[in-house]
């Protein structure tokens, strides 16, 4: 009885090796920087591109949901274009870190913008929230 | 090997994985790559709160320390105040400068902020949030390592430690002037 | 004051907590009394010691007592009453100081329940928990004192993450540490078994409860997690294989590798050895997770402060492996089977294959997990591996154990014959194979999905088999059918608890699979009195309102939902907290037994005049909840008090 559930073992670790094999090698997102993605950009592999948003560079289009912008590291620069809107950290100037695929024609396209929270780390404010009561005003103006 | 040696692999089974977690200690994650090292530190001049002026251009030829920070930044802000204030007694008298610049904030409670904390190294406000956007910071707090020429070596994101600012600093001092 | 008396409570515990370990372990060599009694008092002096902690520090969150770093970093003069009290376990230190309270809290029941009747085991078990214990007291003065001051002292709190303003992530917590620390309780008796050398199933038998008990709470603790993360963050999931979600994931399925592997052990006197193994390695997976989301070295959505503590977490979890480990080798020679399997067709092989397979799962998870950190090692780039990997590899092992879970409780022991074969999968096979072809003729083209929804139905289907044969049985002896089937599931609440988890899992299957296969999903920029459509359903941009709540700002839309009549109202809203970088998402949702309409809002026109939304209609979501309710009731009858024996 023995060697039939040795055999039943090693067939199901190896089929564990591959299915893990074939899952690695199909959904690895590899993290670079503008630099890195110009100097060995392969079409359709899956990338993790990290860099700051060139100021001037960014386009935002409500009504067909384009997001068009540059992210650059100092010494590349790419162009990126995303479908949908823009999250709440994103802006010109500021770092982002977006998940796509390189397109052949020469832009990224990416899926998804991520914004990362941290506990501790935190973002300048409007610390008087002038600016939102100000918001509440211009809304409630255009309410009634 | 004896078949009661053999035992002994179950506790050694669990050494690499304890030795790949503990590799990870090796990453700093607050060290982040900015695309501004290695580039001229972007110029700026502005008014300390004591109404002296700051400007980096006048600090060539020394170590800058340029630490971003905001009284409502609590608690990283408030656990490096006293690391900030520390270095800067240290290595004042070895050619080393530290530089607050208070962002996004009121002037009375930034002014409340350096004396709560008795700072006595250059402290401005960027009242126009020029200088945070130069640098290109996400927040507060961030620190930037400016060498002897002028270039910035590197950027730390969160709060400061005594063996940051060390590392950092000693390493641009041991640099030959000019 | 307060502070000083609180880190004084916690040096005091840990002194208890180290004295009364090393007096259990010596009581237990010199068999001497006065010393498991002086353990046993150490012991109830930390829990007082530990509840009086948390007592002081929930008065500091009460009173704004912003002199603690703790309540200045998780409090701040707008937060309400309520989440200053939950704000207690909002973070890092505060929930060590939970942690610790609820080990206290198990190790005095072990105390009342365990010191008479398991003699054996009781003096190393207390020196296991209270070892366990002394390791959260040392992180709670040393490497997270939760009391620390904080000088000078600022005016206002920074406040509380608004994600955690919800009910949902105040009793996922609780309940995710109840689970944790749980399961310390069957890790000290595995100990105890190995230090004493009574490797044989006293140790199980004794746990058996336990290890239900801490299930239970793990499960919960989960499932409020999905919901928090379905409700609150507004992308529209419900599980997204964070590292933060797969670090309590792991050490549930090894838990419920566990509680199946128990059942050989007390039947056939197998798999002794894995059993240990089972348990070290769940206990030291609860202390994996912590290391994992607290150490920062391993990135993801949920970061958390790093420092001291990942390396205090590390040390430990190899102190826990090496010795536990460690013991299974010394005591190798008393671990070897007594039984052998003899036939692949059996009850036992199918509970061995469950287990490998969970065990797969695990080993898969972890995989991912730490897979940025392994390609880093390697060859120096850094790789991460997502969702996508996750699925791709773990529904095929997931469905495997969705079959088996139909095979292993009906199968006969040793050797299943054709006739037990035949009597108690025939029927349900053949259910099973027309609701495959019944889903393929109403429209079902994933063969992902049809498959998973037949294999639910056959399960289902065993299930049925097996309790209407019992209750034929009953009624045979001139039971009433009702009373029949209350009291199979009151006499034999083990196995038929296990049934109704397994019927709970089945819904969440197919939940998983609807939600997976038909959920659909648009994004568009309204202008007032505009609407988009959806899976028949209509929303209208009505308006745009903001407001000044207590601690934050919000801008609200409405929108009017529709499918031909009009079914309500929806105002998604974003939170400005002004300590925060970035505005919260607030979703609203119309749940559904079928489909949830779920409308997150974007971004929008300052005048009010158009807002950017996204619309959801996902569906058989709410299946997951059932059956998450239905799961947690099957394991809190399971967790009753057996009655067989009496009856």
């Amino acid at each position: 009885m023995r060697p039939k559930f040795i055999v039943g073992g090693i067939v199901i670790a190896a089929a564990l090796a591959y299915m893990i094999y074939a899952g690695v090698t199909q959904s690895a997102v590899y993290f670079v920087t503008p630099a890195e993605l110009r100097a060995s950009a392969v079409a359709g592999k899956a990338y993790r591109l990290g860099g700051l948003v060139v100021p001037g560079s960014l386009t935002w289009e409500p009504r067909t949901l384009d997001l068009r912008f540059t992210l650059g590291d100092g010494t590349a620069t790419v162009a990126v274009h995303h479908k949908g809107t823009p999250p709440d950290l994103f802006g010109e100037g500021r770092g982002a870190v977006v998940e796509g695929t390189w397109s052949a024609d020469g832009y990224f396209r990416a899926g998804l913008i991520l914004a990362k929270h941290s506990e501790e780390y935190k973002a300048p404010h409007d610390a008087s929230a002038a600016g939102y009561r100000e918001l509440i005003r211009t809304l409630q103006g255009a309410g009634r | 090997m004896s078949r009661r040696a053999w035992r002994w692999l179950i506790p050694a089974s669990a050494l690499p994985v304890l030795a790949l977690l503990a590799y990870g200690f090796r990453v700093n994650p607050r060290e982040i790559p900015s695309p501004l090292v290695g580039r001229p530190a972007p110029s700026f001049t502005l008014t300390a709160f004591d109404g002296a002026p700051v400007t980096l251009e006048a600090q060539r030829g020394r170590v800058v320390v340029v630490n971003f920070w905001a009284s409502w930044c609590y608690p990283a802000c408030y656990d490096e105040a006293p690391v900030l204030e520390r270095s800067w007694r240290a290595y004042r008298d070895r050619g080393v400068v530290v530089i607050g610049v208070d962002i996004q904030d009121t002037t009375e409670a930034a002014k409340n902020f350096v004396r709560d904390f008795g700072l006595t190294f250059p402290n401005a406000r960027d009242p126009s949030g020029k200088v945070s956007v130069d640098y290109g910071t996400y927040g507060v707090p961030e620190t930037f390592f400016i060498d002897r020429r002028g270039r910035i070596r590197a950027k730390h994101v969160g709060a400061l430690t005594d063996g940051v600012v060390r590392v950092h600093v000693d390493a641009l001092l041991a640099e030959p002037a000019g | 004051m307060i502070p000083e008396l609180g880190y004084g409570a916690a040096i005091v515990a840990l002194a208890l907590a180290l004295w009364g370990a090393v007096t259990a372990a010596l009581g237990a060599r010199t068999g001497r009394p006065a010393l498991l009694l002086s353990a046993q008092h150490a012991a109830v002096g930390v829990f007082v010691l530990v509840t009086a902690c948390f007592a002081l520090l929930t008065y500091a969150f009460l009173t704004f007592d912003f002199s603690v770093r703790y309540v200045a970093t998780n409090t701040n003069l707008g937060t309400p009453f309520y989440y200053r009290i939950t704000g207690v376990w909002g973070a890092l230190e505060g929930s060590i100081i939970l942690w610790a309270w609820m080990l206290a809290l198990y190790t005095v029941i072990v105390i009342l329940r365990h010191r008479v009747s398991a003699r054996a085991f009781y003096p190393w078990v207390l020196t296991v928990m209270l070892g366990v214990l002394a390791f959260f007291l040392l992180v709670m003065t040393v490497a997270a004192p939760p009391f620390a001051r904080s000088s000078p002292v600022p005016a206002d709190g920074r406040g509380l993450n608004p994600l955690l303003e919800d009910t949902g992530m105040i009793t996922h917590p609780v309940a995710l540490y109840l689970g944790f620390t749980g399961l310390t309780v069957p890790f000290a008796f595995a100990l105890a078994a190995l230090i004493t050398g009574r490797v044989g199933d006293a140790w199980i038998t004794l746990t058996r409860r336990w290890t239900i008990v801490a299930w239970y709470f793990l499960s919960l603790g989960l499932l409020i997690g999905g919901w928090w993360s379905y409700h609150v963050l507004g992308w529209g999931g419900y599980w997204a294989w964070d590292p933060v979600e797969n670090a309590a994931f792991m050490p549930w399925l090894t838990a419920t590798a566990f509680l199946h592997s128990v059942m050989i052990q007390e039947r056939r006197r197998m798999l002794k050895l894995w059993n240990l193994s089972l348990v070290i390695l769940t206990f030291g997976l609860t202390l994996f997770g912590t290391f994992l989301t607290r150490s920062g070295v391993i990135a993801s959505v949920h970061a958390f402060t790093q420092g001291a503590i990942g390396a205090f977490f590390l040390s430990f979890l190899a102190l826990v492996l090496l010795t536990g480990l460690g013991l299974l080798a010394w005591r190798w020679d008393a671990l070897h089977a007594q039984g052998a399997l003899d036939s692949i067709v059996s009850r036992e092989s199918a509970f061995l294959l469950n287990n490998v397979l969970l065990v797969a799962v695990t080993f898969t998870v972890f995989f991912g997990t730490v897979f940025p950190l392994l390609s880093e090692v390697a060859r120096g780039v850094k790789v991460s591996v997502g969702a996508p990997f996750f699925n791709q590899v773990n529904v095929p092992l997931f469905l495997a154990l969705i079959f088996l879970m139909g095979v292993g409780p009906l199968i006969a022991w040793r050797r299943a014959s054709l006739d037990n074969l035949r009597r108690n999968f025939l029927a349900p096979v053949l259910v099973g194979v027309v609701a495959a072809a019944g889903f393929f003729a109403l429209g079902v083209r994933s063969a992902i999905a049809v498959l998973t929804l037949a294999l639910t139905v056959f399960v289902a289907a065993t299930i049925a088999v097996d309790f209407a044969r019992a209750t034929r049985a009953r009624l045979r002896v001139g039971e009433r059918l009702f009373p029949a089937m209350r009291g199979l599931l009151l006499r034999h609440n083990r196995r038929y608890g296990g049934f109704v988890v397994h019927l709970g899992i089945l819904i969440i299957a197919v939940g998983v699979t609807g939600s997976q296969a038909w959920s659909v999903q648009t994004e568009t920029t309204l202008r007032r009195g505009e609407s988009a459509e959806l899976a028949g359903y209509r929303v209208r941009f009505e308006d745009l309102t903001a407001s000044e709540e207590s601690n934050h700002f919000k801008v609200a839309g409405a929108f009017t939902v529709s499918n031909g009549r009009v079914l309500g109202v929806l105002r998604p809203a974003k939170k400005f907290y002004p300590q925060e970088q970035s505005p919260i998402a607030y979703v609203d949702y119309r749940l559904g037994l079928n489909e949830d309409i779920y409308l997150v809002l974007g971004d929008f026109a300052r005048d009010g005049s158009q807002a950017t939304v996204k619309l959801l209609v996902n569906r058989l979501v709410s299946w997951i909840w059932i059956g998450g309710l239905v799961l947690t009731l099957g394991a809190l009858l399971a967790i009753l008090p057996e009655r067989r024996k009496g009856a």
